[in-house]
C-alpha cells in the first residue's frame, strides 16, 4: 500500500464515521465466511474478536447476560463464541457493531442502551412463548436494529426529537403515520434498507418495516410472515415489560399494539401475568 | 391422502408471502418423496397456475397481487392437511406433493382445489373471480422424479391452452423434454446460489466510468457482481427478476450505490453514481420513501446520485409508476434513461421526461463504425437527446473506431471496455487518481 493510498483510506475512514453507516462491515463478513466452512474456526474467530477489545468486552458481557439463560460465567472471546454458538454471536456482534457505526452521542446512549435492553428481553421471550416459532437470536436480532432509523433521523432533521415526542404520545394514530407527516420517509424504512444492506434474513427486514403497523399483527391476509408478526409482537411485549417494571412509560404504543400483540402471541391476563412475574425475575438480575 | 412431515426442509426455502416453501424446495423435496412411492401409494404432483394473474398486478398492482396470492394460497391450505407439502413455483405457480392411493383421489382433491380458488375474493374495492389451470401426473415407475414434475407442469400449460379454470392429468406416454429439464436445473442451481449468496452477503457493486470526449470522468454505473460461485450478473440477474429477488438486490445497491457516492464526494469527486433500478422495483407503492431512506443512511447529497430507468418504463401510463416518477425528481436524484433506442418509446413522452442523461443501448454500437444505418440512426438520438437537454452516452465502447464513430454522431459520453472495465470501489478510486 502506498503512502498515499494509505492516507486516503484513513481519510475515507474518519468521512465515512462522520458520515453514515457503513453497509455490512468486514468483521460480520469474515464471521459469515467461516461460518460458511464445514468446521469453521472458533480461534481463527476469536483472534479476530479479541484484537478489537471493546468489541471483545461487550460480547463478553452479552453472554453472561441472564436473558440467554447460561448458568456459567464466560471471561474470554473464545469462550462466549463456544457459549453463544456461532449464530447467535454472530447476531449479537452485528448489533455490537452496528452501535458502533452510529457517531457517538451522549444522548444516544440511552436510546441504545434501552434498545439493548429490549433485544435480550425480547431472546428470552422467544424462548419462554410456547406458541412461538420464533428463534431467540432473531428475535434478539430484530430488537437490536427495530429502532435504528431513529438515531438517523435525530442526526440528519433538527425538529425530529418534536416529532418523535408527539408519535410516542399519540394514542391513535402510528408512530410512522405521524413521522410520515413531517418527513419524506420514516424511522421503519430507515430501519428497513439499513439492515437490507447488512444482509439481513427476509423475515427481520419485512418485521422492521411493519413494526409501528396493528394491521399488520391483526390481519392474516397480508404478508408479512407469521415469524414476522411474532417478532414485532414480541419486542412490544419486551418493551412494555421494561417500561411497566421501570415505571417509566413514555409512548402509547402498547395501547395501540398491544391487545394485537397479545392474541398474536394467544396470551390471556393470566398467562401476561405469569411472563411478567417470570421477567421481573430476569430484569432485576440484569440490573 | 396421506401427508408428510417437512421438519428436514429449511426455513430459509420458505416464500415469506404464501408461507409455501420454494421452488428450490420443491427438486430437492419430490426426489426425496419419489423413494417412497410404491404401486400402492404413488407420488402425485398437482400443479396448479392461475389465469390471467398478470391481470391483477396490473389493475392492483404488486401489493395488491401479493395479497391475492397469499389469500389463494391460505385457501389451498385450508383444503388440505396441515403438514401437507406446498410449493412456490413461481410468482402465480404453486405445486402440491403427496403420496395417493389411485388417481381419482387426486382430481377430486385438485377439483376441491379448483372450487377453492374460484371462490370470489375482494380487492381495493374490486371483486376479483380467480380461476386456475391444474395439472395432475403420477409418478410412473422409474420415472426420473423432475420428469414428472415437467409432466404436471406441462399438463398445467395444456389446461391453460384450452382456456383455463380446468384440470388435465398427464398421459403416461407423455415424454418429457429432456432439455427443458435441464435448463430448469440449470436456473435452479442459479437460483440456490443466488439464495446463499444473499445469505451470505455475497454480492458486491462494481464500478464502471463513464467518459466525456475529452477524456474527463463523467460518472460511473453501479454494476452488481456475486463473488462467489462463479455466478455472471448474466446467469443471476434473469433469475433474480424472474423470482422477485430483484427488488431485494435493488434495494440493497440502492443504498451501497449512494454510500458510495458520499465517498466519492469526500474525497473530493465531483462524479454522481448511476445505480440500475428494476421495473418490479420502481413500481413498489414506498419505492419514494425507501430512496430517501438510501439517502439519508448514505448522507449524500441526492444530486450525486442518478437512477437508471429502462424507457420502457417512462411510457409506463400505471398511476403508480407515474407518482413514483414525480417523486423521485422531487428528491432531486438525477434520472437517465438506460438501454435507449431497443424498447418502446413514444416520443410523445419522451418530450415530457426530464432526464438528465439518455443512454443508447450497445445494440447499435455493436454495429459501428461500418453500418452507415446504425450511424444514422445513432446521429439522429444524438440529436434528440441533445436538443431536450440530455447527456447523450453510449454503452458498450470496447474499440477506438466505435468511439470515434460515436463521437462523430454526436454522442457526447461513451462507457465500455475501451476506457475501463467494472472495478471495485478502491480499485475506481486508484483508477481516478492515477488519471490526475
Amino acid at each position: 500500500m502506498t503512502p498515499h493510498h494509505s492516507a486516503l483510506e484513513t481519510q475515507l475512514e474518519i468521512s465515512l464515521n462522520k458520515i453514515g453507516i457503513p453497509p455490512r462491515p468486514a468483521i460480520l463478513e469474515t464471521i459469515s465466511a467461516e461460518m460458511k466452512k464445514d468446521e469453521p474456526d472458533i480461534n481463527h474467530l476469536s483472534v479476530i474478536i479479541s484484537a478489537d477489545v471493546a468489541l471483545a468486552a461487550s460480547l463478553i458481557s452479552i453472554t453472561n447476560s441472564p436473558y440467554f439463560g447460561f448458568r456459567g460465567r464466560v471471561h474470554t472471546a473464545r469462550e462466549a463464541l463456544m457459549v453463544l454458538g456461532l449464530n447467535v454471536a454472530s447476531k449479537a456482534i452485528a448489533g455490537l457493531v452496528m452501535r458502533r457505526a452510529f457517531p457517538s452521542s451522549p444522548h444516544l446512549e440511552r436510546f441504545w442502551d434501552s434498545s439493548a435492553r429490549i433485544a435480550r428481553l425480547s431472546g428470552w421471550l422467544a424462548q419462554r412463548i410456547r406458541n412461538s416459532t420464533l428463534r431467540a437470536d432473531d428475535a434478539y436480532t430484530f430488537g437490536l436494529f427495530r429502532d435504528c432509523g431513529i438515531p438517523i433521523l435525530i442526526s440528519r432533521f433538527p425538529d425530529y426529537p418534536n416529532i418523535l415526542k408527539e408519535a410516542n404520545q399519540d394514542a391513535v394514530r402510528s408512530f410512522t403515520d405521524i413521522e410520515d407527516l413531517s418527513l419524506p420517509t420514516n424511522h421503519a424504512v430507515i430501519g428497513y434498507v439499513l439492515a437490507q444492506s447488512w444482509w439481513l434474513s427476509e423475515e427481520t427486514i419485512l418485521a422492521i418495516r411493519r413494526h409501528h403497523d396493528v394491521d399488520t399483527l391483526k390481519s392474516t391476509s397480508i404478508p408479512p410472515s407469521v415469524n414476522s408478526r411474532h417478532m414485532i409482537a414480541v419486542s412490544q411485549l419486551a418493551e412494555y415489560l421494561l417500561q411497566k417494571h421501570s415505571g417509566l412509560s413514555q409512548t402509547q404504543e402498547w395501547s395501540k399494539l398491544g391487545p394485537a400483540c397479545l392474541q398474536l402471541l394467544n396470551l390471556n391476563n393470566d398467562g401476561l401475568e405469569r411472563v411478567m412475574t417470570e421477567a421481573t425475575e430476569v430484569i432485576e438480575i440484569e440490573n | 391422502m396421506p401427508h408428510f412431515s417437512h421438519q428436514n426442509i429449511q426455513a430459509s426455502s420458505t416464500d415469506p408471502i404464501t408461507g409455501f416453501f420454494n421452488r428450490a424446495a420443491c427438486f430437492n423435496e419430490i426426489s426425496q418423496l419419489a423413494t417412497q412411492s410404491t404401486s400402492h401409494r404413488r407420488l402425485v404432483v398437482i400443479w396448479i397456475g392461475l389465469d390471467r394473474f398478470k391481470r391483477v398486478n396490473e389493475s392492483c398492482g404488486h401489493q395488491g397481487g401479493d395479497l391475492t396470492i397469499f389469500q389463494i394460497a391460505s385457501r389451498l391450505r385450508d383444503r388440505t392437511q396441515p403438514d401437507t407439502l406446498w410449493f412456490r413455483m413461481a410468482g402465480d405457480e404453486f405445486v402440491h406433493l403427496a403420496l395417493s392411493e389411485d388417481l381419482d383421489q387426486a382430481k377430486k382433491l385438485a377439483s376441491s382445489l379448483l372450487d377453492g380458488i374460484g371462490v370470489p375474493l375482494s380487492l381495493n374495492n374490486l371483486t376479483l373471480h380467480p380461476t386456475a389451470s391444474l395439472g395432475i401426473a403420477v409418478l410412473e415407475p422409474d420415472e426420473f422424479p423432475h420428469a414428472c414434475l415437467e409432466r404436471a407442469d406441462h399438463a398445467m400449460q395444456s389446461a391453460k391452452r384450452a382456456g383455463g379454470g380446468r384440470i388435465v392429468t398427464s398421459g403416461k406416454e407423455f415424454i418429457p423434454g429432456r432439455l427443458g429439464i435441464r435448463l430448469a436445473h440449470d436456473e435452479l442451481q442459479i437460483e440456490n446460489k443466488l439464495h446463499v449468496a444473499i445469505d451470505h452477503g455475497k454480492l458486491h457493486l462494481q464500478y464502471q466510468p463513464i467518459v466525456a470526449a475529452d477524456g474527463s470522468l463523467i460518472s460511473v454505473e453501479a454494476l452488481m457482481r456475486c463473488n462467489s460461485d462463479q455466478i455472471s450478473p448474466g446467469e443471476f440477474i434473469p433469475i433474480a427478476e424472474k423470482t422477485g429477488l430483484i427488488t431485494r438486490l435493488g434495494e440493497w445497491s440502492l443504498l451501497e450505490g449512494a454510500t458510495f457516492a458520499r465517498r466519492l464526494q469526500s474525497v473530493g469527486q465531483q462524479t454522481s453514481v448511476s445505480i440500475n433500478i428494476s421495473r418490479a422495483q420502481f413500481a413498489m407503492p414506498h419505492f419514494p420513501q425507501t430512496l430517501h431512506a438510501a439517502l439519508l443512511c448514505a448522507n449524500v447529497e441526492p444530486q450525486r446520485v442518478e437512477l437508471e430507468l429502462t424507457e420502457s418504463l417512462f411510457m409506463d401510463n400505471s398511476s403508480i409508476v407515474q407518482i413514483n416518477l414525480r417523486a423521485t425528481k422531487d428528491t432531486g436524484v438525477r434520472i437517465s434513461i438506460d438501454d435507449f433506442g431497443t424498447g418502446f418509446s413514444c416520443l410523445a413522452t419522451l418530450k415530457d421526461i426530464h432526464a438528465s442523461k439518455l443512454k443508447i443501448d450497445r445494440a447499435f454500437v455493436v454495429a459501428l463504425p461500418h453500418d452507415r444505418r446504425a450511424f444514422s440512426v445513432v446521429s439522429a438520438i444524438a440529436r434528440l437527446g441533445q436538443d431536450l437537454g440530455m447527456l447523450v452516452v453510449a454503452e458498450g465502447v470496447e474499440s477506438q473506431e466505435q468511439a470515434d464513430a460515436l463521437f462523430d454522431a454526436g454522442v457526447q459520453a461513451i462507457q465500455g471496455y475501451l476506457y475501463a472495465r467494472p472495478m471495485p470501489e478502491d480499485a475506481l478510486l486508484k483508477w481516478i487518481r492515477n488519471r490526475k
